[in-house]
């Protein structure tokens, strides 16, 4: 039973991940979107052996179906890079497990979008998922602890 | 390992390092590659079924849970639907005298006017898995791909002949479907009744407006039908994709209002270049 719990709490970042990518809805998790969430936080807030080359698997399948060609991608490569070469912000010792830094990685990448074809219905839908993220992110990330402890 | 070991800062740097070169290279391929990016496409053909067979093992017992409420919903609704349905097929049969009739009055006339219609030879029916409606595109993938004959190109519509999308992406077990109303779709259309031809393009969300009309003078209208029109030499003519709701606005099928299409194939090869 022991070894079970060991090996359920090893895996479950990579887990999580595929659970969130594959259980997508419309409106509520389109193109698996949710998945940025352990993305992000098992790259950088509670870096997880071998996650950064699986998170980079699934953020080049969350742009292959929401038909935006390497776009999560390029952007997880460019923070990755920052976080590697910075040590301004320790972003493993952030409050509330990183929740800000992770608002300003979606936010950054959400105006992009935003700016890349403006009309109010999209503003109002990149608002909502950007929201939603910020929002879902926290019990996300306290399911973590629960599970890992 | 040690956080403050010179080994771990060293790894840590050469995997930014890494990360940091392979930002000019994705870029490079994304201005080069646009608008096929094939090797993109190649690798995803390989990781999403991978990827979709891992998570559809993992997800199993929580999808099953979500079909089975489905389930109840939907036989708790079924004698509201029953008899909705049945007075639908009243209406339907009384209509399809009238119908019988113009038909064969349409067919006296193409004969006489010696009028050609390509159609399809053979549809593939196919599931939508996942419907990707997200930022300003509106995707969708099919559970039919190269190996039930199905390609890059091709009309996918709904089970009552009205036009869903286009395949834009195609792999040996999936597509992908752009939908009316991604961004990025622009397809040649026609007023039935009028010969005004013109262009429908996608919004982003949920919808599709007309512009660029051959005729600068039409005004369109609420209730007007639109369909499709080979002047552009991509898509067959004569599907069906809408009424126009407004002047530019058109009432396009969203992928989320059905779970079922179908794939069109043409006799005629020409008919989708």
């Amino acid at each position: 039973m022991y070894k079970i719990v060991n090996v359920l709490k090893k895996i479950w970042p990579f887990l999580i991940t595929v659970i969130l990518w594959r259980l997508n809805a419309y409106f509520w998790n389109p193109a698996g979107i949710l998945a940025l969430i352990p993305i992000f936080f098992y790259t950088f807030v509670k870096p997880t052996d071998w996650f950064a080359l699986f998170a980079l698997i699934f953020c080049f399948l969350i742009d292959y179906r929401s038909g935006l060609p390497l776009f999560w991608t390029s952007l997880f490569c460019v923070f990755y890079a920052i976080n590697g070469f910075q040590n301004y912000i320790d972003v493993p010792h952030t409050d509330k497990n990183g929740i800000l830094v992770f608002m300003f990685f979606i936010g950054i990448d959400i105006f992009v979008l935003i700016l890349s074809k403006f009309t109010w219905i999209n503003f109002i839908n990149n608002l909502w998922l950007f929201m939603w993220l910020s929002i879902l992110y926290i019990p996300i990330t306290a399911l973590d602890k629960k599970i890992t402890q | 390992m040690r956080k403050d070991k010179l080994s771990y800062k060293l790894t840590k740097i050469i995997k930014s390092v890494l990360a940091a070169l392979a930002v000019p290279v994705l870029v490079i391929y994304i201005l080069v590659a646009k608008p096929d990016y094939t090797l993109m496409n190649g690798l995803a053909h390989i990781v999403l079924p991978v990827a979709g067979f891992v998570g559809d093992v993992i997800t199993w017992p929580i999808r099953a849970i979500g079909q089975s409420i489905d389930w109840m919903r939907e036989t708790s609704n079924l004698r509201t639907e029953n008899k909705m349905l049945r007075e639908k097929l009243d209406a339907a049969l009384s209509m399809k005298y009238t119908c019988d009739i113009a038909m064969q009055e349409n067919k006296k006339l193409e004969q006489e006017l010696d009028v050609k219609h390509a159609s399809p030879y053979e549809t593939v029916i196919a599931d939508i898995k996942f419907d990707d409606s997200v930022f300003h595109h509106d995707s969708f993938l099919i559970n039919r791909g190269k190996k039930s004959g199905v390609y890059t190109g091709m009309v996918v519509v709904s089970f009552e002949n009205r036009l869903v999308g286009v395949i834009s992406d195609c792999g040996t077990h999936f597509c992908r479907v752009r939908a009316l109303s991604d961004a990025d779709s622009n397809i040649a259309i026609r007023v039935v009744g009028s010969g005004v031809s013109g262009f429908l393009h996608g919004d982003g969300k949920n919808g599709a407006s007309v512009g660029f009309f051959s005729d600068t003078q039409f005004v369109g209208r609420n209730g007007l039908k639109i369909i499709t029109s080979n002047i552009s030499g991509i898509l067959p003519s004569g599907v069906y994709i809408g009424d126009m709701i407004d002047e530019t606005r058109v009432d396009v099928l969203h992928p989320n209002q059905i779970s079922r299409v179908m794939v069109l194939k043409y006799n005629d090869t020409d008919t989708y270049r």
